[in-house]
């Protein structure tokens, strides 16, 4: 309302009556570059005087885009994609541009700080206090000292998410070592994805995600991995999507496998809303119609050794009829599982159609390059190991292992050493104190627990308060927080109420609500810090945040932090730490390798590299083409490997095959048969196992990410809030969406409040009801519901994850998110 | 002269809504005050559920209805066709938000979707502008004259295809393509963050530029062409993709 | 007959009313100063915020139903001012000076319900004569707005002075009458010359705005002469009670049937219609506000006005009126709101219907117009003699 301003009025019509000059003024200005038509692609634009283009990474997932973070004046006022970084080519996923904002958040802590009010819980204000650095990392070094003095090193625990390099998480193996306990380093990994992790482990040999050329392959079978929302890299996802139906001759067809409908649904050629917790016996059935209509890869599978084929339905195969190439146990596999998983079959277990089945399977079938890939949807549930290794086992059917256009692994950067050895700064208690043998306090790894898991990060709060196998003194987070995402979540508010709790993120949060000391990290924009990729395309590469303006606020580097507190340990472990310096220096060495193995884009150094943000070397290494596999000799995919070199260098299982019978589980077939009640026949084949859902309920209740879900600070960024959840349209906060014929049964409306109810909790929810999810699924995404996380977070819309049972995987140990079994009532 | 014209492939759009964050950051919009949207709709019943969205930027018509009735002339098209509004002169009577057919227009005097409302949490300090963001735009980048930059109270505020980029385009361009160096800087937040470069930005006056090129080989349409607005954004709709119908459905 | 003897024959209008009209000036006042007051803090405050008007599609609120229901009763009140000033009806010259002084008061509570609505009010005042947009039918609104203020403030001061006539007044009131016309059919074309809303577009409306102007005028003549006379017809003048009698009624009754016509018309055909937008006829006619108006609104009044018990009698033509000012700004909000509840392109961003409720500050700002509409006609019936008639009827 500027009613009363008439000062400006006169001024502005003043401005106003110059319109048309400023606008030919304008036209002008176009001229004064005076360039060619078409503006010549080798002079770069240039950018607005006074403004700096630093080159950074992404923060907001996984995918680490390289970006442009624009700043004039100490003021960050853009960012957009690198346009010479692999994974981002100049683009953006709709978090990106947010980056700013998550810079100058009004609520990020301005510096180190102590909890004043010795009681903790949702209620309690903890009345921190501003404090030095000093006396901030003197606090949690005497903490340290004291517990290893007393022998009680172990009682310290480090747990952390995101990690992303050399510089910060790649600390803290080293720091486990010298201090001494195995719970430094405890990652998030079995609460994000190690159920594909396993699965490949199992099959392929390799305990890793997957890289893909998508780019080459005709055709993508995609089980419960929304490419178009969630699955990293995102922003890469969506280049590919443009050209791979947009671009791309012949245009690759697409079948996705989702319990409701997204974008990804809606955007493929066919969308199969399958049972929740059912991908496996989609993929078995696929396998199956792959086998009885001969539609395998013969050159990478093997064939029978008079070519005819004697898959039949139902009918068991002499397994010396058949030669196996690069896979092992197919005829087993078929004769002890597969030869019953007919499409009829799986219609049942799915509630998908036969016929939609048959079809899937016959275009996957015959559509080569082809690639199935399979993320969260299909193996966060108690039968995912079994799902994901049906699912993998396709590419292995249709020979997409290290194909053009098929699947393979990713290669690491050419990092320099680091300026130190931590071997040379072990004292005795490093060596060989009792730490040594003391079980990690989540049971990864022990046979009480679980013994092939990665991480265990949601056992912790559990077994911490269980004193099993003993309680935690110190805890220390960096980058999760586990108070609010980890399966009945309430168990952690009790457990960090008798730990010291270290919380270390600029953000406020549950975890530093309830801690004890806050060592504020810088927020992405303000850190140097190095990230080598995740899977991508297979070439190694590594990039680099350089921070685009000074701290704003009395903020320090996590791995800055780390080396703080390692100086002041007592021993050689102190002086280990002053030798690494600080994180700059660990980078300026890891820089040191790219001396002797430049980059493509010329980054040869520490300078080049904080020029360019990234350096990465294509292409990938290996390539198998119709069952033979070769090695790029510099030119071409030209030497060819001997099956030694292919066990050492891809195929790193017991036979050097991809293994339908997997050794690896047979290996431990005792251990796996005895906690997950699976016939030591079977179970170390896929095969079809009946999820066990958790609850009585008489819905399921899926969680799923949203593209703009970022690493956890979307919930607290209002340009985010309201683009949430667009396929239901809400700009205030996240809904739950119900089936119309569920809403009529229990007389609900959209907008209405519902209580959502598990035997492990309860949580209440906005109902949408919509078309878009299965009859039998209520669809939350997971983002809102914080009870402290900034203003705009906190409290707004719903926590999922006091619903959600601790139950996991027990081969895997992947947290079985989308397991619950839920009621829903009018609230 | 030049007119700016813009093309988007909806088989290539995944509904990411990065065009959205990215406008919103670059031109300093409010939450929710999308100048530039996408927009889904939902159709038909389990199992067979359509679910399709619409990127919809400013169509900046030939004929534009907002300039028709802008009492003020604070609406106006340039000599380049784009539609801006011009803050000295708007007096926030909000008839080009009800004349036009695609909901483009924003009054910068709403109730916020989202609260605390950041018009609070960033007040504008000098009492002249609806908000200031820490991150905003260079402070020389302001122009009112065009739409540019944080509007005064009291005004409506519209895309303007980044004016402020694309007017300091070399004379004479065809095609503004973000993968060209030489005109990044140019091209509109929109297209060039567009993962799946579903927007082509260039001169529709151009026959040889990229996005006629596009509008001719894959039959580019306009919306609502019934109106006489004669959209300068044209949408591709491929192989499967589809325009939304206009047609509200009811509610559930 | 001299003004005098005319004054003479109605002896009891003078002191009853003005007891009521220092009454009505005092409470108008009051309570034009407190909601005036209170929309002014809230704006202050929170600017546009305090409206519930939104960006999802309903952009025009409660205030700009005020100030076209206001702008309307004027311009009706105007030209049946000038029914007898200008057209010769000399009838009707017993309710000009009071019609052409409540075309006024009209005039007052609609710029100012405009004026808080608006985001530049101030650069409104200027920017819109100086910017020369012809093909805006709001540049042509206002400086049509603008002669016709203009000639209403100089009819008004020509009644002012004693001894005022017909014949002088007459090419004033026939400009008057232009511009009034003119106004009542602007303000439809801004609504019917949008094409992308079917639900106002059509050419018919800036004559249905007419009708329904006039409707206005004659029904506000009715109500307010009653209420300077205390609802009493035994006390309303000679040539008020003449007019009243007969050709009043009967003027009421063409009307109200026209203004039914189109109603009818509009209702039938928009129910009918397919296009999008449309759909809003059915969720009207499926609200009994609706049916009130139809039935309450203008059958009623219009049965009143033409069955022979009721047509002359005082009291059912205070109802009718009162009746039909209602029913009146019931349609303007109708119409108005309901062209714009189907929203422009928002997808499932917005409700496939929007649905609209005036926020409270917006309630408080038709209060204000309706308290300062009533403040400056209680200020005439005080001070101003508004039953004086011109020297030569």
């Amino acid at each position: 309302m500027s009613i009363v301003d008439t000062s400006t009025s006169r001024r502005r019509f003043l401005q106003a009556s110059s319109a048309t000059g400023a606008i030919a003024a304008s036209g002008a200005l176009g001229t004064v570059g005076n360039l060619l038509t078409p503006a010549d692609p080798a002079q770069a634009a240039p950018i607005e005087s006074g403004t700096v283009v630093t080159k950074s990474i992404c923060h907001q997932c996984p995918a680490r885009c390289g970006i442009d973070v624009y700043t004039t004046n100490g003021r960050v006022h853009a960012i957009y994609g690198n346009t010479d970084h692999p994974i981002a080519n100049g683009k953006l996923c709709p978090k990106g541009p947010l980056g700013s904002y998550i810079l100058y958040d009004p609520d990020r802590f301005t510096g180190p700080m102590k909890r004043t009010n010795p009681k903790k819980g949702r209620n309690e204000d903890p009345k921190f206090v501003p404090i030095s650095w000093d006396e901030a990392l003197d606090t949690v070094a005497g903490r340290l000292n004291t517990l290893r003095e007393k022998g009680e090193s172990h009682r310290f625990s480090l747990l952390f998410g995101r990690g992303w390099g050399a510089s910060c998480a790649g600390l803290l193996g080293p720091f486990a070592d010298l201090y001494g306990s195995p719970n430094v380093g405890i990652g998030h990994s079995s609460m994000c994805s190690d159920g594909s992790v396993v699965a490949k482990q199992c099959t392929d040999g390799n305990a890793s995600y997957s890289s893909y050329d998508y780019r080459n392959a005709n055709y993508l079978l995609m089980f419960g991995a929304n490419f178009l929302e969630a699955f990293r890299p995102y922003n890469n996802n969506l280049q590919v999507w443009g050209y791979i139906r947009g671009e791309k001759s012949p245009r690759t067809r697409v079948t996705a496998v989702d319990v409701h409908v997204n974008q990804l649904i809606a955007s493929a050629d066919r969308g199969l809303l399958v049972k929740p917790g059912t991908d496996g016996a989609l993929a078995l059935a696929i396998a199956h119609v792959i086998l009885t209509e001969g539609l395998w890869e013969r050159s990478f599978v093997g064939d029978f050794t008079d070519r005819k084929n004697r898959f039949k339905a139902g009918q068991t195969v002499d397994p010396a009829t058949f030669q196996e190439r690069w896979v092992k146990g197919l005829v087993e596999w078929w004769n002890v599982e597969l030869k019953d998983r007919t499409p009829k079959w799986a219609a049942e277990v799915t509630t998908l159609r036969e016929a939609d089945i048959l079809a899937t399977a016959r275009e996957f079938g015959t559509t080569r390059p082809a690639i199935a890939l399979f993320e969260r949807g299909a193996h966060t549930h108690s039968n995912g190991l079994l799902n994901g290794m049906a699912i993998h086992t396709l590419n292995a059917l249709v020979g997409s292992l290290f194909a053009e256009g098929g699947l393979a692994y990713q290669m690491g950067p050419s990092y320099g050493p680091m300026p130190v050895k931590a071997a040379d700064y072990m004292d005795d208690w490093a060596k060989g104190g009792a730490w040594k043998t003391m079980p990690r306090v989540d049971l990864k790894g022990h046979p009480d627990g679980y013994l092939l898991a990665k991480n265990m990060i949601q056992e912790v709060a559990k077994n911490h308060l269980a004193n099993k196998p003993y309680k935690l003194d110190t805890v220390m987070f960096y980058l999760t927080n586990p108070v609010f995402s980890a399966p009945n979540a309430p168990q952690w508010e009790e457990m960090l109420k008798e730990v010291f709790v270290i919380e270390t993120s600029p953000f406020p949060s549950e975890t530093a609500w309830m801690a004890d000391l806050v060592l504020p990290d810088h927020t992405y924009l303000e850190r140097l810090q190095d990230a080598p990729t995740y899977p991508f395309q297979g070439f190694p590469m590594a990039q680099l945040r350089v921070p685009a303006v000074k701290p704003v606020h009395n903020t320090k580097y996590f791995g800055d932090t780390l080396i703080e507190i390692g100086k002041r340990i007592k021993g050689p472990m102190g002086e280990y730490y002053k030798a690494l310096n600080n994180s700059e220096n660990v980078i300026r060495h890891l820089a040191k390798g790219f001396e002797k193995d430049p980059g493509d884009n010329g980054v040869k150094d520490f300078e080049s590299w904080k020029e360019k943000g990234v350096w990465y070397k294509k292409p990938y290494h290996w390539r198998q083409v119709r069952g033979e596999f070769f090695e790029w000799d510099g030119t071409g995919y030209n030497t060819p490997m001997s099956a030694e070199d292919v066990k050492a260098k891809l195929m790193p299982t017991p036979s050097g095959k991809f293994e339908i019978r997997s050794g690896y589980l047979e290996a431990k077939a005792d251990w796996v048969a005895g906690v997950s009640g699976r016939s030591k026949d079977k179970l170390m084949f896929p095969h079809w196992e009946p999820p066990k859902y958790s609850g009585e309920g008489d819905l399921h209740l899926v969680t799923p990410k949203t593209a703009l879900h970022a690493e956890g600070r979307s919930a607290n960024l209002p340009h985010a809030i309201v683009l949430m959840q667009p396929t239901a349209g809400n700009r205030k906060h996240t809904v739950a969406e119900i089936h119309p014929s569920v809403a009529a049964k229990k007389g609900i409306k959209s907008g209405d409040r519902i209580v959502i109810k598990s035997p492990v909790g309860s949580t209440v929810a906005v109902a949408k009801v919509t078309e878009l999810t299965r009859p039998d699924t209520v669809v939350l995404p997971f983002e809102h519901g914080h009870w402290e996380h900034g203003r705009w977070a906190k409290d707004r819309g719903t926590h999922v994850a006091p619903v959600i049972a601790n139950q996991s995987d027990r081969v895997t140990g992947m947290a079985n998110f989308y397991t619950a079994k839920v009621t829903i009532e009018k609230a | 002269m030049t007119k700016w014209g813009m093309v988007i492939d909806l088989e290539k759009c995944t509904g990411c809504q990065a065009c959205s964050t990215a406008c919103a950051m670059e031109n300093n919009r409010q939450p929710g005050e999308s100048w530039q949207d996408v927009l889904y709709y939902q159709e038909g019943a389990y199992p067979n559920v359509k679910l399709s969205w619409l990127p919809r930027p400013c169509m900046h018509c030939e004929n534009p209805s907002c300039v028709h009735v802008c009492p003020t002339k604070a609406t106006y098209k340039t000599e380049d066709g784009v539609v801006l509004v011009d803050w000295n002169k708007c007096i926030g009577c909000k008839y080009c938000q009800i004349a036009c057919p695609y909901g483009v227009r924003f009054y910068t005097d709403t109730k916020a979707p989202v609260e605390p409302d950041v018009r609070t949490v960033f007040a504008a300090a000098d009492g002249k502008h609806t908000w200031s963001p820490p991150y905003k735009a260079p402070d020389g980048r302001e122009d009112w004259t065009h739409g540019v930059g944080i509007p005064p109270a009291g005004v409506v505020s519209k895309c303007t295809f980044c004016y402020h980029k694309v007017s300091k385009a070399p004379a004479g361009v065809a095609d503004l393509n973000e993968d060209n160096p030489a005109v990044k800087e140019y091209v509109p937040a929109c297209v060039r963050t567009c993962a799946p470069k579903a927007r082509y930005f260039g001169d529709l006056n151009n026959p040889a530029s990229e996005v006629n090129k596009l509008i001719a080989e894959k039959k580019g349409v306009r919306l609502l062409d019934h109106t006489g607005n004669k959209p300068q954004v044209y949408y591709l709709t491929g192989k499967s993709a589809v325009i939304p119908s206009g047609r509200a459905l009811k509610n559930t | 007959m001299t003004a005098d003897v005319h004054r003479s024959t109605a002896p009891g209008a003078a002191p009853g009313g003005q007891a009521l009209s220092t009454l009505i000036l005092a409470v108008s006042a009051i309570g034009f100063v407190v909601t005036v007051g209170l929309v002014l803090s809230a704006l202050a405050g929170d600017g546009h915020r305090a409206f519930n008007t939104n960006n999802d599609g309903l952009f025009w609120g409660l205030p700009i139903v005020t100030y076209d229901f206001f702008l309307l009763t004027s311009t009706g009140l105007a030209v049946t001012a000038t029914i007898g000033l200008a057209l010769g009806v000399k009838e009707f010259a017993a309710v000009s000076k009071r019609c052409l002084w409540l075309a006024l008061a009209g005039l007052a509570g609609g710029v100012l319900s405009l004026f808080l609505e608006l985001g530049q009010p101030l650069r409104a005042l200027w920017a819109i004569p100086f910017s020369f947009q012809f093909a805006s039918p709001l540049y042509w609104k206002v400086l049509c707005v603008g002669a016709y203020v203009v000639l209403l403030l100089l009819t008004i001061l020509r009644t002012l002075q004693p001894g005022w006539s017909v014949r002088a007044i007459r090419p004033l009131a026939i400009a008057l009458m232009i511009a009034a016309l003119g106004v009542s059919m602007i303000a439809g074309s801004v609504f019917g010359m949008m094409v992308m809303r079917p639900f106002w577009f059509g050419g018919e409306i800036p004559v249905a705005f007419h009708i329904e102007s006039v409707l206005g005028g004659l029904a506000f003549a009715v109500f307010f002469t009653y209420l300077a006379h205390g609802f009493d017809q035994d006390r309303l003048p000679a040539g008020v009670r003449a007019l009243f009698r007969d050709r009043l009624p009967f003027a009421f009754t063409l009307v109200i049937s026209l203004h039914a016509m189109f109603v009818a018309a509009r209702t039938v055909s928009g129910l009918w219609s397919n296009a999008d937008g449309l759909q809003v006829w059915q969720h009207i006619a499926a609200s009994p506000l609706f049916h009130l108006e139809i039935w309450v609104g203008v059958a009623l009044p219009l049965y009143l006005m033409i069955a022979p018990g009721t047509r002359s009698n005082g009291r059912m033509q205070i109802l009718a009126a009162l009746l039909v000012m209602v029913s009146l700004f019931v349609a303007r909000y109708d119409f108005i709101i309901g062209g714009q509840l189907i929203p422009p392109f928002k997808g499932s961003w917005a409700p496939s219907m929007l649905s609209y409720v005036p926020a409270a500050t917006e309630w408080l700002l038709l209060l204000a117009a309706i308290f300062l509409a009533n403040l400056v006609n209680a200020f005439g019936e005080r001070f101003v003699g508004l039953d004086d008639v011109p020297a030569d009827t």
